[in-house]
């Protein structure tokens, strides 16, 4: 009877963990942002940037924001390594797509990529946020910028955002956490996750 | 009292502590991979039967490395070693595309032990001076390694008879081990 109140307890107060994918070609700054990230909001002190090597596999980050729980997938970028984004599609509640501004000669690279994420069908409907990294260098475009040159058509029915951050020092990233946790709270894809995980049963919730 | 120094000791002067366990399949290079690192010399081996373990003093973390033997009979005895893990890392054969089913199955076994929860995970895609050995990317989808959500790992290309890739292991292994992830 107990498990049963408690079962139901959990089911109506529990959160759900949001899982947020950190997705960008190489060198872009996605660790730089993660650690960066779990600096700002946990008390881990997080890696120094000159401390950060390419990502060969999948770092983690976990914190709270906005009193929700937030967990960070931050993927490796290189070439060879993208075929594994999209099996972490279909868990994922948001994206967070991260673009070097200071290096123009490869938005083609990003913006290819980005494209093909956006078609993807386990990502429908997924929050976006484009992230217009390294503002402390001095030839970043702005986010405004950034958005003309990429000029997405496939963003019209997604929520998405553009904002001007520098991992490096922390400029524009709570902003973002802000966004993200606020349309997060209210997508339909939430819903979805929330519901297909509580058919699969509360343990593997 | 003195375990106490000893303790204070090293946190001041940050020489942090971390128990390894190298595990893998039989032949995929294990035993290589700790004397390379140990000695930093490629070293004639036999089949491990049982143990060997070392320690290898490595950007301020002293790694207790255990190198476990890998043959069939003798996995189920792994789990023994498993309490107090910090990090695993798993060694496959590259060119060995046979059994990398196998490998895959005894690795998600590893992951699934209640006492290696927390511990992270380094794979080492061995042997990649192999011909027809397997890249990072291939040895990624071969693992299904996209499986693991709940912690951090990596994958690096190795070759330990060349000491390729090992210390760049060891680089993550330590910087992850510090965060404190």
């Amino acid at each position: 009877m107990f498990t049963l109140f408690y079962g139901l307890w959990k089911y109506i107060f529990s959160k759900t963990e949001f899982h947020v994918l950190i997705l960008g070609i190489d060198k872009a700054g996605k660790t730089t942002l993660l650690e960066k990230l779990k600096a700002l909001y946990s008390n881990l002190e997080g890696l120094p940037p000159d401390r950060i090597v390419p990502t060969v596999g999948l770092n983690i980050g976990r914190i709270e924001a906005s009193k929700e729980k937030l967990v960070f997938w931050d993927l490796g970028g290189q070439v060879g390594l993208r075929t594994i984004w999209e099996k972490y599609y279909e868990e994922a509640h948001a994206v967070i797509y991260v673009i070097d501004a200071a290096c123009p000669s490869r938005f083609e690279d990003s913006k290819s990529a980005l494209e093909k994420i956006l078609r993807h069908q386990d990502l429908l409907g997924a929050p976006l946020l484009i992230v217009a990294n390294k503002q402390d260098l001095a030839g970043a475009v702005s986010a405004e910028e950034l958005a003309r040159y990429l000029d997405l058509k496939e963003l019209d029915e997604r929520l998405y955002m553009f904002e001007a951050v520098s991992a490096y020092d922390g400029t524009g990233i709570k902003d973002g956490v802000d966004w993200l946790v606020e349309v997060m709270e209210r997508s339909k894809r939430t819903d979805k996750l929330r519901a297909r995980a509580n058919i699969a049963g509360p343990g593997s919730a | 009292m003195g375990i106490l120094f000893t303790r204070m000791f090293s946190s001041v002067f940050g020489n942090k502590e971390a128990r390894i366990l190298v595990l893998g399949l039989d032949n995929a290079g294990k035993t290589t991979i700790l004397y390379r690192l140990q000695m930093g010399e490629v070293v004639a081996t036999i089949p491990t039967i049982g143990f060997n373990v070392e320690t290898v003093q490595y950007n301020n973390i002293k790694f207790q490395v255990w190198d476990l033997g890998g043959q069939t009979s003798i996995r189920p005895y792994w789990r023994c070693y498993f309490p107090n893990t910090q990090a695993i890392i798993y060694v496959v054969d590259s060119s060995d595309t046979d059994r990398l089913a196998i490998a895959k199955d005894e690795f998600h076994a590893i992951l699934e032990e209640e006492e290696l929860k927390g511990a992270v995970v380094l794979i080492f895609a061995n042997k990649q001076d192999l011909p027809g050995a397997l890249d990072d990317a291939g040895v990624t989808e071969s693992l299904e390694l996209h499986k693991i959500k709940n912690r951090q790992w990596a994958i690096f290309k190795t070759s330990a008879i060349k000491g390729e890739g090992l210390f760049e292991g060891l680089d993550w292994l330590s910087n992850t081990l510090k965060s404190g992830a």
